[in-house]
């Protein structure tokens, strides 16, 4: 017992003792063979292990990263939020300093402080007043369009009406002077306060959807030419007499930031080509709705006359009359009874023979250059003739 | 012990050598717990010491490899540790959670001491400062995290009923 003890005993202590000259020949070993044992043990039997520790650590980064990352993350979208009223507010102004350009003088750049709502927008303030050339009635324009009236004008700021309020007019027309009527608010309706409509327009005038109105410099406020809408549609109205339409706004209340106020004395001069651009693109527009129109009209017409004589040309070969002929044959049987046949003399009238083979010839003469154009296959279907 | 309970041991070790490789770089503590050490000496006191040994000089092996300039260092320290553990498993083989704790951090502390004195890299008041002051934290935060893991694994580690 005390022997096999004793020998276990000396198993164990030369197990420890090979196992420690080895891990101290591991710790001999020079550099240059430490990492080629290494990194052997790594990608064979190690490897699930290195893996593991590698997402771990990897895992423990990315909690560490998270708050910054976070954080990072909440500054570029509020950048890109900013970034995209910046983006707005840069085309506003650039469209102002484009209008502004085209005014070239008479105008009053302003600042719309809006007090209220959204949907309660029916007027605003302005940072300019009287000390800077405002007076009442002073139109308030944005590059897109008409946007209200000063009504109310104070040394350092004035209160303007927009065109959403319900005592807002404004007379307005085409671009081409067909048309005319009063301009106010649509304030019936779901889309109440929001869109524009222009009443007593005379019934003969017709204004197709997408249709530019303007203002027309009746009344003497406005002067003429100031965009105030596109044409949506007609509305039914009580007044019988005139033709009511829903405009499409050219200036959203809620959107105008920066106007501008025309002084008086501009208005006397007109505002001849500021917004000519609009007009003439919407002109234009017009015209290539027009010339698409008759195009196709033209070529459907053009079209419907090839088949026709084409249809024409078969029946021609197939030895039956024209389709027209047909018809008026038909037409002519079911109105008339059946004439009987009366057997005359043969009477030789060389002009009226002539009169026969020139005048119906003249008629059948276009049709045969067009059948000329289809004999190849009329002929196959001609009676008597085999396939 | 029995087939059942070597398989026990076996998935107990696999588990904690599992933990080291992620629990420990995970939470990336600057005493972290060994999980290598707590395997080895469970191991340990349910075998000869001759294995203990093999299996500490093996662990050790497997803990250098990701340390190059330290091969063999580790095999040294957990070498003698599997041993010593295992030859005095008479001592430490009780059923007392503190006697318990007290052998993994007395494992973990020896461990270091081999470790850091045969890795010679750090030398002088470093090695002092690492030797009596992040070496026991880390075996303190060991025992502690032994003690812990032996209470929620003990249906895995006790021995079968006979």
């Amino acid at each position: 017992m005390h022997r096999t003890l004793r020998s276990n005993t000396r198993f164990d202590l030369i197990i420890l003792s090979s196992c420690i000259v080895l891990a101290l020949a591991a710790r001999a070993l020079p550099n240059t063979m430490r990492e080629p044992v290494a990194t052997g043990m790594r990608r064979t039997f190690l490897a699930p292990l290195v893996m593991l520790q590698e997402r771990a650590e990897r895992g423990r980064q990315s909690l560490l990263q998270a708050d910054a990352k976070q954080s990072r993350i909440d500054s570029l979208s509020l950048n890109s939020m900013k970034a995209g009223s910046l983006e707005g507010e840069n085309d506003r102004l650039r469209k102002l300093i484009g209008l502004g350009s085209r005014l070239r003088w008479g105008f009053i750049p302003t600042e719309a402080l809006h007090g209220r709502g959204v949907r309660d927008e029916t007027t605003v303030i302005l940072s300019a007043g009287s000390r800077a050339g405002v007076s009442r009635l002073s139109p308030v324009i944005a590059p897109e369009g008409l946007v209200g009236v000063v009504d109310q004008v104070d040394p350092t700021m004035s209160h303007a009406m927009l065109w959403t309020h319900p005592d807002f007019r404004v007379s307005a027309m085409s671009p081409d002077g067909t048309a005319f009527g009063i301009a106010q608010a649509h304030l019936s309706g779901p889309t109440g306060g929001y869109l524009i409509e222009l009443r007593g327009v005379p019934f003969r005038a017709t204004l197709k959807p997408g249709a530019l109105i303007v203002s027309s410099g009746w009344g003497g406020v406005w002067p003429r030419g100031i965009p105030i809408g596109t044409v949506l549609q007609e509305i039914k109205t009580s007044e019988g007499w005139a033709r009511t339409y829903l405009l499409r706004p050219a200036v959203n209340p809620s959107d105008v930031y920066s106007v501008m106020i025309l002084r008086r004395d501009r208005l006397a001069k007109g505002l001849d080509g500021v917004w000519q651009n609009v007009a003439q693109v919407d002109q234009a527009t017009q015209r290539i709705i027009v010339s698409g129109d008759s195009a196709a009209k033209a070529a459907a017409l053009a079209e419907a006359a090839a088949r026709r004589a084409v249809i024409d040309s078969m029946a021609r070969a197939n030895g039956a009359p024209p389709l027209g002929a047909i018809d008026s044959a038909g037409a002519a049987r079911a109105v008339t009874p059946r004439p009987v046949p009366v057997r005359r003399p043969p009477v030789v009238d060389t002009t009226a023979r002539q009169r026969r083979d020139t005048t119906p010839r003249d008629t059948i003469r276009r049709d045969t250059i067009r059948r000329d154009s289809v004999r190849t296959d009329t002929i196959p279907y001609r009676p008597g003739v085999t396939r | 012990m029995n087939v059942g309970g070597a398989i026990r041991a076996l998935i107990s070790f696999l588990i904690f050598v599992v933990l080291h490789y992620t629990l420990r770089p995970l939470l990336g503590w600057r005493a972290p717990m060994d999980f290598l050490v707590l395997a080895l000496l469970l191991a340990a006191v349910r075998v000869r010491p001759a294995t203990a040994a093999v299996i500490g000089f093996v662990l050790g092996l497997v803990s250098d490899s990701l340390a190059p300039d330290a091969l063999g260092a580790g095999a040294i320290a957990m070498t003698v540790v599997g041993f010593g553990a295992s030859y005095l498993k008479a001592v430490f083989f009780a059923d007392n959670l503190v006697l318990n704790a007290f052998f993994f951090f007395l494992g973990k502390w020896v461990f270091d001491i081999l470790y850091f004195v045969g890795e010679q890299r750090v030398h002088g008041v470093e090695l002092l400062q690492q030797l009596l002051l992040w070496s026991p934290l880390s075996a303190a935060v060991t025992a502690a995290v032994g003690v812990l893991l032996l209470f929620i694994m003990r249906p895995l580690l006790e021995p079968t009923p006979a």
